[in-house]
């Protein structure tokens, strides 16, 4: 289900995987006058609700998870909602070793680094059995306003 | 949106080309296309994402995994045609450090063929 106005996205998918490329398409859409943006937000966006379903809840079917854009005041805040269990990956997740060699890489921890470094501001909250990932970024300059 | 792929076979190596969106849904699509091209000793692939739109961490998972199995295997695997967009994560990911790439299909023959 979506609801868009031109400056608030909300967005309610079902807690699988395959769920996540009709977000994306919503985000590209909502952020169009920013497509390299729109491109890094769905990267995050992709990462967070990816590990929230295969760690958080296991596949387990019947979840839903919201997310909403807002553009305000040259930002553009982002929440995502979920039931999982209390996960704060900003604290709990190691950053990936960039500097290792082929044979020591390991894939572990490179999509929350994708959300540190992309992201100008981050964090988890736990409210009423709910995780709370609140993600903020300043828009481009020159940021056509929207209507 | 989902992934396709396509396998050709060239003189330097086999070829074998994904397009759409690499993420947590389809990467599984890739593993089963890509890691058995690389079980054989020396074997070559060259891996064109010129088509793919879009990666996530799943799918330099695998690549990573690719890249691995070649090197145990003393094969070679090259990635070339990476979209701008794509380019990028992999750069976050300090991959282009560790993997061999080439811009065209053309140019990653002839890095094989050398």
């Amino acid at each position: 289900m979506t609801t868009s106005n031109g400056s608030v996205l909300e967005y309610r998918l079902s807690a699988e995987l395959t769920a996540i490329a009709g977000l994306a398409e919503a985000v590209t859409a909502f952020l169009a006058a920013w497509p390299h943006l729109a491109m890094q937000v769905n990267l995050c966006l992709d990462e967070l609700l990816t590990n929230t379903i295969t760690h958080g809840l296991k596949g387990e079917p019947g979840h839903e998870i919201r997310v909403g854009l807002a553009l305000a005041g040259g930002w553009l805040e982002i929440a995502i909602t979920d039931d999982a269990p209390a996960f704060d990956p900003f604290a709990e997740v190691p950053e990936p070793d960039l500097e290792a060699e082929l044979d020591a890489r390991t894939p572990g921890g490179l999509g929350v680094h994708f959300v540190r470094s992309l992201m100008d501001d981050y964090r988890v909250v736990r409210e009423g059995g709910h995780n709370r990932v609140l993600l903020r970024k300043q828009l481009p300059d020159g940021a056509p306003a929207p209507h | 949106m989902a992934i396709t792929t396509t396998l050709a076979n060239l003189p330097e190596a086999l070829l074998l080309q994904a397009s759409g969106r690499l993420d947590g849904a389809t990467s599984p699509e890739l593993e089963k296309a890509l890691l058995p091209l690389l079980a054989d000793a020396g074997s070559r692939v060259l891996l064109d994402l010129a088509a793919l739109d879009y990666v996530s961490s799943a799918g330099l998972r695998i690549i990573l995994m690719a890249a691995k199995r070649a090197k145990q295997a003393g094969g070679r695997f090259v990635l070339c045609g990476l979209q701008p967009q794509v380019s990028e994560v992999f750069e976050m990911s300090g991959f282009t450090r560790i993997l061999e790439l080439a811009p065209t299909v053309a140019d990653g023959r002839a890095l094989l063929a050398g």
